[in-house]
């Protein structure tokens, strides 16, 4: 008995090792023009996009032209909206190395191992050797680069993110559009003692109130700060850091967001910025359908507006310089790049963005121009065109930023420190010991 | 050894087959995947890296260095404790009031059962509402009518209110179920028992402690038993209402143990506080056993 | 994301109890009347989240927005319903499930009291270890085992079938129905199988002749109890399919979910109304007849 346990024991370890490791034998990454006949067959797409948007949608029907070319062809979009359980999914196929030929991620610290182990496709040179790498927005691309500046990503999307106001309820309150940053706390006083929630936020999703962390950090010191705070080379005990803690708890002291944020989720907060209760909603251009057309609220719709991230004194970055991102990317799977994926993507990447522009959205390349939907109200436009007008640097969201585990405490420190449950230093000296304790295993 | 033979004549290969096919299912699908994932309790493996043997590192980490580990374990005794005083004590509750009950037990049965059927997805929506604050949910508007407006609260954001809000959901959620159970064997209590009781003069409370739960104590100790497996598994409508927050009030051992392993990465380390799950389950069917037996006897 | 082993019954460990008093006891009015304003309570605390649920699938997305979720709807509209049949394929969603849970069903039933049986009946020299072995599944976290479950399914090639789903349903499910079989097997009194064995019937005949069908009620409860987990699983549906014919209920819920997380929930709330009907309806016909076996296997013995 005890000796079957024990070959049994062997047997478990070695099942899993033998796929974990098996991964090894991939091609070669850089070489992004394979040669050969383009053998028509059916290739997968996992992604986490909405299953009835645009970028589906038009993928779809990419798929189907290219099938008319090339009998046998298909398309298999697996799609995973809910971002939890498709990373889930995503990290489960890894592991037993059954990637499909083209994957959603961000560029988190996982992906970047697994571009390490040479399991996705040089992006940069995909898209140079098709000839479209110069179409691309540089802040599009540089979205999905990896910290070292390499790129196994495409992005699919182009968005900025806003805060949107409405201006009657700012007026009443007797406040004005913030210049600084530093503003905002006394502005939400205001509005709080004329009876207004200040800002409406998805507290459930966790990522909206870790935009907030972000902001002061960037304009303070820049987009290197996140950098070294990552990898424990910038604390949160420095001064950048101490700036947006302050600043955070200042945020919470002055009863910015709605009572009990914590656990209410996207429509909740977007439901009372367009009803008219909030003040303020941090979004992006994602959420123009929503917000600049006439499917916004009649009540409101003439007094939203917005403006982009305010700037401090002795800002390091550009009023122009913000959160702008391309959204969660398609890396290539290197072990099964073959002539014909290469061929596939050569075609849709030339299609795509003509059809997404067509759809009122922002594409990730500059050679197409957006259509305004005929519901548009002016805010529409006025959006869309900050996009021409940015500057060289953003501010990337610390999400995909951080060590996934340092990440997950930073979350849920955040509520505390905005909720007033535990002290600017506190929350310091957590977070500091987080990133001691985890950064090294993630970026060795 | 004397096995436990009802049959007088029954050969080895009737055994093997009615055995077998069960036994094969269930040591490839779950037993052999368990065990592999128990062993990675000694493993550091991030997926997609080379498995890295570390010995009992894993456990050290988790019984000393981890304060979000012990947190969460507290909280999943409070959670199973919520869970079970709805459970048990809200099932024996209605049982016994549905005994009293002539006509529609059966409608009634039924609709008790109706919240189990709902997917969680929805129920925690639902939930989330009626803690809701601004705007005021169903509960802060009660509290507000019967005038204890004082005790108005976010009461999923509020750090000491968080962990009981979230029990509450999965506690009500299948007290009907084992409603049914201890209802069933409520009504197997002999009439004359409780009639010759009465006789005697024996008052509702005794009646109740001397005759009928003795009698259902073997159905008792079953739904206690599963009742608390449940409770402390328990992982969904934590990990949708709040997911373990604000901060670490409302962090499961269940929910940490997702996040370790898919959130994190770190899978064997994921696997260790999983093994501490199973052992913390066995210890507790343990103590039920321990506990309502001795009573018994 | 819930695991699919499920809490249940055991309806006849109640030991056999003689014939119904006959005459009731008379119990104090103010007793009853109190009980009955009890039961009502909570009768309205149970049911108002489906009727919620139904109301709210009822509303116009403005009113949802705006409005107070506890009021009366402004206006009734069935353009949720129209939208969710639009964005998802509900129908074979529902199909897919019904499939799976079937499917899962029968495998938990079957070997469940197959097991039972070898294990409590027939006995054997092992069984004490094997009934062990079965008690480790009932209390083991069912997360933890999804990255090892998916290597070794991918290994033998079950990935993105309907067994995929079906086998770690059943395999996670069948310790509870292995456990409720033999705790009923207890109670049927040993005299019943040596009359049989007697009569000249081998432990097959017994099986089909004898313990089949005076299982059937345990058979109804475990159906009924697996039925609610399975139809609403989602960690196994996720992590095991990937083709878009094979999506289930949770799986197709997730079609209501927009950019960045945006939720439709007026459409979400139409489909979840649709997709719990047939269990809604299977479930009362089947509550029934387990209630009703469970009450004459209790009284009548």
């Amino acid at each position: 008995m005890k000796n079957a346990f024990r070959a049994a024991a062997a047997a478990a370890v070695a099942a899993l090792a033998l796929t974990a490791c098996g991964g090894g034998s991939s091609t070669d990454p850089s070489n992004v023009s394979p040669t050969g006949e383009i053998k028509p067959r059916e290739i997968s797409w996992l992604l986490s996009r909405p299953a009835d948007g645009a970028v589906i949608n038009i993928m779809k029907k990419i798929a189907d032209d290219y099938a008319k070319d090339h009998p046998g062809f298909e398309l298999n979009l697996i799609t995973t909206p809910d971002r939890p359980s498709y990373i889930q999914k995503l990290e489960t196929l890894a592991a037993a190395n059954k990637l499909p030929e083209l994957f959603d991620t961000d560029a988190t610290p996982f992906a970047q191992q697994l571009a390490k182990q040479g399991k996705m496709v040089d992006a940069e040179k995909l898209l140079k050797t098709l000839d479209v790498y110069d179409d691309y927005r540089p802040g599009a691309l540089d979205y999905q680069r990896f910290d070292d500046g390499s790129l196994y990503m495409i992005p699919f999307q182009f968005e900025l993110e806003f805060i949107w106001y409405n201006k009657a309820l700012l007026e009443k309150a007797g406040v004005a559009v913030p210049t600084s940053l530093d503003d905002i706390p006394a502005m939400c006083t205001a509005l709080r003692n004329a009876g207004i929630t200040p800002i409406a936020i998805d507290g459930q999703d966790q990522w909206p109130l870790e935009r907030y962390v972000a902001y002061q950090p960037f304009r303070e010191a820049g987009p290197d700060f996140v950098q070294k705070l990552k990898k424990g080379e910038a604390k949160f005990a420095d001064p950048a850091g101490q700036k947006t803690v302050t600043w955070l708890a200042e945020l919470g002291k002055a009863k910015c967001f709605q009572e009990g944020f914590s656990a209410q989720g996207y429509s909740d907060a977007q439901n009372q910025f367009t009803s008219g209760q909030a003040a303020m909603y941090n979004i992006g251009t994602w959420e123009l359908p929503s917000l600049a057309t006439d499917k916004l609220n009649p009540d409101v719709r003439d007094d939203i507006d917005f403006f982009t991230l305010p700037t401090t004194e002795g800002s390091v970055t550009a009023a122009n310089e913000f959160v702008s991102p391309s959204g969660i990317g398609m890396a290539v799977n290197a072990k099964t790049y073959d002539p014909l994926v290469s061929d596939f993507l050569k075609f849709a990447l030339d299609k795509y963005p003509a059809e997404y522009a067509a759809t009122g959205a922002l594409s990730p390349t500059t050679d197409v121009e957006t259509a305004i939907p005929a519901n548009a109200t002016p805010l529409y436009q006025k959006a869309l065109d900050q996009a021409d007008n940015l500057g060289s640097k953003q501010a990337m969201p610390w999400d995909t930023q951080l060590d996934p585990t340092t990440n997950g405490r930073l979350q849920q420190e955040l509520v505390l420190l905005v909720q007033g449950n535990i002290t600017p230093e506190q929350f310091t000296s957590t977070m500091d010991n987080a990133i001691a304790q985890n950064a090294p295993k993630f970026f060795k | 050894m004397q096995p436990n033979r009802m049959l007088p004549n029954r050969s080895r290969t009737s055994v093997l087959v009615f055995l077998l096919p069960p036994l094969l299912l269930y040591c490839a699908a779950v037993l052999f995947p368990i065990f592999q994932s128990l062993f990675l309790s000694f493993f550091s493996w991030n997926g997609i890296s080379d498995m890295e043997f570390v010995g009992l590192d894993n456990y050290v980490r988790m019984f000393v260095a981890d304060d979000i580990f012990w947190r969460a374990f507290l909280n999943a005794l409070i959670y199973l404790a919520i869970c079970l005083v709805l459970q048990l004590g809200g099932a024996l509750v209605v049982a016994s009031l549905l005994t009293s009950l002539r006509r529609g037990r059966e409608l009634i049965k039924t609709l008790y059962l109706l919240p189990a059927v709902i997917s969680t997805v929805a129920i925690a929506f639902l939930f989330v509402r009626i803690y809701s604050i601004d705007p005021a949910g169903l509960l802060n508007q009660l509290l507000h009518w019967i005038g204890l407006g004082s005790l108005e609260r976010p009461w999923l954001s509020d750090v000491n209110t968080v962990l009981a809000a979230v029990s509450a959901p999965e506690g009500w959620r299948f007290t009907g179920l084992y409603m049914l159970i201890i209802y069933a064997a409520l009504i197997a209590v002999p009439k004359e028992l409780e009639e010759a009781a009465v006789l005697d003069g024996a008052s509702r409370w005794t009646l109740f402690t001397k005759i009928r739960f003795p009698y259902i104590r073997p159905v008792w100790i079953t739904t206690t038993i599963m009742a608390t497996t449940y409770g402390l598994r328990g992982f969904d409508i934590p990990y949708l209402m709040t997911n373990g927050g604000p901060g670490q009030s409302s962090e499961l051992l269940t929910t940490y143990m997702y996040k370790t392993a898919f959130t994190s990465t770190d899978f064997g380390y994921a696997s260790t506080i999983s093994v501490f799950i199973v052992i913390e389950c066995l210890v507790a069917v343990g103590l039920i056993l321990f506990l309502l037996k001795r009573k018994a006897d | 994301m819930i695991a699919q082993a499920a809490p249940s019954t055991p309806p006849t460990t109640v030991p056999p109890a003689p014939h119904k008093a006959a005459r009731r006891r008379r119990k104090p009015n103010l007793f009853r009347t109190l009980s009955r304003v009890l039961i009502m309570l909570i009768v309205i605390v149970q049911v108002y989240p489906l009727a919620w649920l139904f109301l709210t699938s009822l509303r116009t997305e403005q009113d949802f927005a705006t409005g107070d979720p506890f009021a009366l709807p402004s206006a009734l509209t069935w353009e949720n319903y129209a939208r969710a049949f639009e964005t998802g394929d509900l129908g074979r969603n529902i199909l897919n499930s019904f499939i799976v849970t079937m499917g899962a069903n029968i495998l938990i039933v079957l070997f469940g009291m197959m097991a039972a049986y070898a294990i409590q009946v027939l006995g054997f020299r092992l069984s004490k270890l094997v009934r062990g072995l079965f008690l480790i599944g009932i209390i083991v976290p069912v997360q933890i085992a999804l990255v090892p479950l998916f290597i070794d399914y991918s290994a033998v090639n079950l990935l993105d079938t309907y067994q995929s789903m079906i086998i770690p349903l059943a395999g996670f499910s069948l310790p509870m129905s292995v456990y409720l079989f033999s705790s009923f097997f207890e109670y049927i009194p040993r005299e019943t199988y040596e009359a049989a064995s007697l009569d000249g019937a081998g432990p097959y005949g017994i099986f089909g002749l004898i313990t089949l069908p005076l299982s059937l009620n345990t058979v109804v409860t475990v159906v009924l109890v697996n039925s609610i987990f399975i139809w609403n699983d989602f960690i196994f549906a996720n992590t095991f399919v990937l083709s878009e014919d094979l999506k289930t209920i949770p799986l197709g819920l997730q079609n209501y979910i927009g950019a960045m997380g945006k939720v439709d929930w007026t459409a979400t709330f139409a489909a979840v109304c649709v997709t719990i009907t047939p269990l809604l309806l299977v479930f009362l016909v089947l509550n029934k007849a387990m209630i009703q076996g469970l009450e004459s296997g209790a009284t009548k013995g």
